[in-house]
């Protein structure tokens, strides 16, 4: 077992992970491993599971099967050590309606134990690198859908996370902010974090991703760089039509 | 990157919750303040005079009660039992309800989660949040029963012993609520609705076995009829509930026996803290099982609507045109399908005829005594006043909750404004068939005559028009297209606009009528009332009515002249 993640290599590993919701099978026997300072696109189609593995990397939903770690910390039984490594940005963005941004993030600094000093450091920064400081001191609940996904994605940088979990994160981002963002993902695997993204934009799974899975129906069909991924397709394909041809050729 | 462990300090991640929590209460309550200081005033006036209603209305009984020794004796023990029995039943499924949809359905609970928060801070933290929720409403209805009972006694020292009944006894509904909640996402995740209704059904044919069973009483007389439903309520008085214990403790406290009050008040805040802490505890010990099977289960499989459902709302409204007969089915299969809705009107009104089937027919000692008409009178009211609530929360938002897909109403080969038809048939069509249901039973419960049943009838029809009026036109004057919860919307400027037409609607019918019984008090219910009366019944029914259309009319206005 991985006991540090500054120490060893390893920052997320499912192993033999299976999740039923009921009678449907939702992931089957996933195994997985993400290393540190890695950025790690998952892919797949609607209702092929990607949610449901991040929702059990984070801790929300537990695995019918297998173990999840998090930078050496088992999500089942030390799950509080586990959350502490990580940031996660779910699909659907979650603020206080009657808190502004600032005390939002405020309250998420003190949650992750940062001194204040530290904390009026790192926000600053990030008001200055999302462009959220025109609204950072309004009330949230009059936020447009990208807002809330910028107050969010300041919220998990703000403790500097060792992972990061996104779920679809450029979603209502306009393209600025989405160039910052994968700026700032960049910057967190090289400073040694991981960020493990689903997405369903290949572009920017194509433009950042270290290494690339893809998920059918529950089972993962193919896991590795770009390159790699082209070399297995035997051809000079684009990530899209690599993705259609493994996702539509095992549908058929 | 940062190397510092983060704190996992159970008493620091409470506190800061909580200190998050005022924070956006403290804010809330200055945006409220800022954006719509009338509503504010309004609703505290309006708070402040039904507070004052019942402080009035409990203080005269009270007082009357204690004038005659021997009813104070029996009556006043039994009253308070009976307040705190119903409180226990009443809280426990309104704190299960609010645990339950806080703790695994609220999108705030999944983000606390993928925090370093432990389930206890979290569990604490909803438990507390649930009884301040679920227990506002009888602590403000409370202060007025308990302060008016206080009244009655010289000694100030009463006011903060009923009090600490009141706090002490809250937390007990509360965290068998919550016990309730996680066994209900831990063992039928997937019947969450049919486990609720399931239970209350139970309770319901219970209640409905024991009004039956009161049935035979109802052509004796008075006495015996308070002394059989004293006998009836005796499983209320068991020494093992917390009801008896505030009821046994408030009497002594009364009567002056402060030693055994204040044993009885340490007994209930003993039992409170005990089962808090036991609630609170378990559910966390337990809760990452539970919120596991309730998110899983959810997504088990695709709901499956009750085909029965579809037809019913088809056939109930052939008599509009096709568009206006879609809209309306639209929102009849949503009503039906919405179990926070009719389950409210469903309960409401099954409390209703649960009162007036354990109701003693009167008609034999307040005959000639010019009180018989009192009775139906006042079922009148409490129908009314129901219909008010009603739609005030239900039907008020019908057409603000079209504004996302007002683009959709505007393609319709009819002008905006005759939605407002469809949206009325249906609200008729819910509350005319609730209302006249309870109104039905009422008159016979009573043996009513017919002039007066004519009368009570077309004056629920005149009110059910109006309501439902204002609730559609008004909620198309003054819409709020951009919110997409119906609560909010209720509770807008639009539904307190709403809200304070419909009380003034229902008090003008309701004053009329009364002063029409009263009139006639004295004359046998199946003679026909005198010419003036019978006037100032007509005059309410055709206000009521006329009040709904001009609304409507108003409210098909403004939408026709609305730009998508």
């Amino acid at each position: 077992m991985v006991t540090d993640c500054a120490a060893e290599e390893l920052a997320i590993a499912l192993t033999g992970v299976s999740k039923s919701y009921g009678r449907r099978s939702a992931v089957r026997n996933l195994t997985l491993e993400i290393l540190r300072g890695e950025i790690f696109a998952f892919l797949g189609p609607n209702g092929a599971g990607k949610t449901t593995t991040i929702k059990m990397i984070v801790g929300l939903l537990k695995p019918n099967a297998g173990t999840v770690e998090v930078c050496g910390h088992s999500v089942g039984s030390n799950g509080v050590a586990a959350k502490a490594q990580i940031a996660y940005v779910p699909d659907q963005p979650f603020l206080y309606e009657k808190l502004t941004g600032r005390e939002f993030l405020y309250f998420v600094a003190e949650m992750y134990g940062l001194s204040v000093q530290r904390r009026d450091e790192v926000l600053q920064e990030l008001i200055r690198r999302l462009d959220i400081g025109e609204y950072i001191d309004h009330m949230t609940e009059s936020y447009s859908h990208g807002m809330k996904q910028k107050v969010v994605l300041a919220a998990a940088l703000l403790h500097e996370p060792k992972v990061l979990v996104v779920d679809e994160p450029m979603v209502g981002l306009d393209p600025r902010t989405i160039r910052a963002a994968k700026k700032l993902f960049v910057e967190l695997a090289r400073r040694g974090g991981t960020v493990f993204m689903s997405t369903h934009i290949l572009e920017i799974a194509e433009a950042v991703a270290d290494r690339i899975g893809i998920i059918n129906e529950g089972e993962l069909i193919s896991i590795g760089t770009l390159a790699q991924l082209r070399a297995r397709a035997q051809r000079e394909h684009s990530l899209e039509e690599i993705f259609l041809g493994l996702t539509e050729s095992l549908n058929v | 990157m940062s190397d510092t462990p983060p704190s996992t300090g159970r008493p620091q991640r409470l506190g800061l919750l909580c200190r998050v929590k005022a924070r956006a209460i403290c804010n809330h309550a200055a945006q409220a303040l800022n954006d719509a200081p009338l509503r504010i005033s309004a609703s505290a006036i309006l708070i402040a005079v039904i507070w004052l209603g019942i402080y009035a209305m409990f203080y005269t009984v009270f007082h009357q009660l204690r004038r005659t020794p021997l009813e104070a004796t029996v009556a006043i023990p039994l009253v308070f039992n009976f307040f705190f029995a119903a409180m226990l039943v009443l809280l426990t499924f309104s704190n299960a309800i609010i645990a339950y949809a806080a703790l695994f359905q609220k999108n705030e609970s999944a983000y606390l989660l993928t925090s370093p928060l432990i389930p206890l801070d979290l569990v604490t933290l909803k438990y507390l949040e649930s009884l301040l929720i679920s227990s506002w409403a009888l602590v403000l209805l409370g202060i007025p029963l308990m302060l008016s009972l206080a009244g009655q006694v010289e000694s100030q020292s009463f006011y903060w012993l009923f009090l600490a009944f009141f706090l002490a006894f809250i937390p007990i509904p509360g965290a068998v609520g919550m016990l309730g909640a996680w066994a209900v996402a831990r063992y039928f995740p997937r019947r969450v609705l049919s486990t609720v209704v399931g239970v209350a059904a139970v309770l319901i044919a219970l209640l409905a076995v024991w009004g039956i069973r009161s049935m035979q009483f109802k052509d004796a007389g008075i006495e015996v009829w308070l002394r059989s439903f004293q006998d009836r309520m005796g499983f209320v008085q068991s020494a093992l509930l917390p009801n008896a214990w505030v009821g046994a403790g408030i009497d002594y406290a009364l009567n002056g026996h402060f030693h055994e009050a204040a044993m009885y008040l340490c007994v209930t805040l003993a039992n409170a803290l005990f089962l808090s802490w036991l609630a609170v505890m378990f559910v966390a010990k337990n809760f990452d099982t539970a919120f596991d099977r309730a998110s899983s289960e959810r997504g088990a499989g695709f709901r499956v609507a009750c085909p029965a459902s579809g037809g019913i709302a088809g056939l109930a409204f052939f008599y509009l045109p096709p568009p206006l007969r879609l809209i309306a089915a639209k929102d009849l299969r949503t009503f039906l399908r919405d179990p926070l809705q009719w389950s409210q009107l469903v309960i409401l009104f099954g409390l209703l005829v649960l009162y007036l089937s354990n109701m003693p027919t009167l008609r034999t000692q307040l005959a000639g005594q010019g009180w018989f008409l009192l009775i139906p009178f006042l079922n009148l009211c409490a129908i009314s006043l129901i219909l008010a609530t009603f739609t005030c929360r239900f039907v008020f938002p019908l057409v603000s909750l079209e504004g996302r897909k007002l683009w959709l109403i505007a393609l319709l080969p009819v002008p905006p404004g005759r939605i407002l038809v469809a949206k009325f048939a249906f609200a008729m069509t819910v509350t005319l068939l609730v209302a006249l249901t309870a109104m039905a039973f009422a008159v016979v419960a009573l043996e009513l005559g017919l002039v007066w049943t004519v009368i009570h009838l077309a004056v629920t029809i005149a009110i059910c028009f109006g309501l439902c009026g204002f609730a559609v036109g008004i909620g198309a004057r003054l819409p709020m297209f951009g919110e997409s919860n119906a609560a909010r919307i209720a509770n807008g400027i639009g539904g307190t606009t709403n809200l304070l037409a419909s009380v003034a609607l229902v008090g003008a019918v309701l004053t009329a009528v009364g002063v029409a019984t009263w009139r006639s008090r004295f004359l046998p219910d199946d003679v026909l009332p005198e010419p003036r009366a019978l006037v100032i019944c007509c005059c309410a029914v055709t206000t009521s009515i006329a009040c709904g259309l001009a609304a409507l009319e108003r409210g098909a206005q403004h939408l026709n002249g609305i730009e998508v």
